[in-house]
């Protein structure tokens, strides 16, 4: 993401030391790696800091996890303080699962992550937080600045952390920290590189479980290719049905803007039928439409199939046979269908 | 896959609101004259209905949330000589092409191409977030097959 991508590109910069406690963060793709420890002592604004749970942190690290309407809000925010938004709190508290499965302590709730987290927004906000505010630019994915405060905590960090497994202690966190493990390299580079690994390898687990007959298969290349192949055969898919459908519609006058544009008459009319029921909204409109039509020009079903000629009753029950079968499938949606009545009853 | 614990966003809308544009759009091609005349060329509808499958599907899955739509759309509204209404983020994109040059050749590299060939706007975008829009797009493309199928379905003779 972009912001590993920054620890590289700016790891030359030489920044004076800010914080006293020995902290390093870093945002993260999945969880189950990192460790995370005690800060050991408040060094100015991490007094308040370090009493969040660490949920939010995690929902901090989360930059891609943040939908752009999350990321709208924290905008909105304008300082860069901790999110107030009890949405992100409570997907920080369900993302709480993944930072926190190495954890003895379970995961912390939702309600108690908003309680705590209130009285400290205020605080935040007053002191540059560097860290926090980085991890919630990187949330944001906007600002460059912190991208840079963010790459010098890692860099002291670096400079001052032992090189050994630590203590699974997180619960005081406000947010998850990457520790090198041991005999790996605490170089920024190689972190940003790990997290960014950590990342892909995330969502190359969500593709997995996506594409049919991935879950078995080894090793990220090959994974890769059978994705390649689903998306290429999902593509053919389309064009073939878009040549059977093109082969099949001059016989089918859809007649769907006036379908569309009367809507409100069909639908009030109560014109349905048993059978029309069964079908997807936009269906169901052709049918009610249909009906309609036939009710207004009083044409009798006919087996020819003009380009402007009333075939729809044939073509209704054609309809009504063949979506009798998935019907379960198109009928998922059935509740737009309420809006607009709604709409129009209005 | 669980939402609450799926971090990524990567929802689709349920499948008659893919159903719904994908008539819209239909029907928008049916009101053009060039299409119903009788000497059309298949190829041409063929083409044409593959487009609006696409346009309607970007729309349908939320237009400009996401990058593959988007770009979709652009590229729809550039055949069509229409004016670009997406706000390109330029700077991050070069921004982007000088990291990833940097950068080694690891060993999804190669797919990770292939990957940006095939799903529309992949160019500009890191591995990570390639794979996310891949992820949507999959669910989309699925989606919309099966609305295309069941079209199909219903529409052809016995």
């Amino acid at each position: 993401m972009d912001l590993s991508g920054r620890f590289g590109a700016r790891s030359g910069d030489g920044v004076p030391f800010r914080e006293a406690a020995a902290l390093e963060s870093l945002h993260i793709g999945g969880g189950e790696e990192f460790r995370q420890m005690v800060p050991p002592e408040n060094a100015g604004g991490f007094a308040a800091l370090l009493e969040l749970p660490p949920t939010q942190a995690v929902e901090l690290l989360h930059s891609s996890s943040s939908s752009a309407s999350q990321a709208t809000t924290l905008h909105s925010l304008g300082t860069l303080s901790f999110p107030s938004n009890p949405l992100l709190m409570e997907r920080a508290s369900r993302f709480s699962v993944i930072a926190t499965d190495n954890q003895q302590n379970g995961n912390v709730s939702g309600e108690t992550t908003t309680t705590s987290s209130v009285p400290s927004n205020e605080h935040i906000k007053t002191e540059p937080a560097e860290t926090e505010t980085c991890d919630q630019a990187a949330v944001e994915k906007q600002s460059n600045r912190c991208g840079k405060r963010k790459e010098l905590d890692k860099k002291v960090k670096s400079s001052t952390k032992k090189k050994n497994k630590s203590s699974e202690e997180n619960e005081k966190l406000p947010y998850v920290h990457v520790r090198a493990r041991r005999g790996q390299a605490t170089d920024s580079h190689s972190l940003a590189e790990r997290a960014r690994r950590e990342k892909i390898n995330a969502r190359m687990k969500l593709l997995q479980e996506l594409v049919p007959g991935c879950d078995k298969i080894q090793g990220t290349a090959l994974v890769l290719d059978e994705i390649i192949n689903h998306v290429q055969s999902l593509q053919r898919q389309v064009e073939m049905l878009s040549m059977r459908l093109a082969s099949v519609n001059p016989r089918i006058d859809f007649n769907l803007d006036t379908i569309l544009a009367s809507e409100n008459g069909s639908l009030m009319d109560g014109s349905f039928n048993g059978a029309t029921m069964q079908l997807a909204w936009p269906l169901q409109v052709m049918e009610t439409e249909q009906s309609y039509h036939h009710r207004q020009l009083q044409q009798p079903p006919s087996q020819q199939w003009p380009f402007d000629g009333l075939n729809q009753p044939v073509w209704g029950r054609e309809e009504n046979q063949d979506h009798g079968n998935d019907h379960n499938n198109l009928m998922v949606g059935s509740t737009s269908l309420h809006p607009n009545q709604v709409k129009m009853e209005l | 896959m669980a939402s609450a614990y799926n971090p990524i966003y990567t929802d689709v809308p349920e499948k008659d609101v893919f159903a719904l544009h994908f008539l819209q759009t239909l029907s928008n091609l049916r009101t053009q004259n060039s299409f119903s005349s009788p000497d059309n060329k298949t190829s041409d509808r063929v083409k044409k209905i593959k487009k609006a499958a696409y346009v309607s599907m970007a729309r349908a899955a939320g237009a400009t949330n996401r990058l593959w739509s988007r770009s979709l759309l652009h590229q729809a509204a550039k055949r069509n000589n229409k004016n670009v209404r997406f706000l390109r983020r330029k700077r991050r994109v070069t921004w982007l092409m000088r990291r990833r040059s940097n950068r080694g050749d690891p060993i999804e590299d190669v797919a990770a191409e292939r990957l940006r060939n095939l799903v529309p706007g992949g160019g500009g975008m890191e591995t990570s977030k390639l794979m996310e829009e891949t992820a949507h797009y999959i669910k989309c493309l699925s989606m919309q097959v099966k609305v295309m199928q069941c079209l199909v379905d219903g529409l052809s003779p016995k």
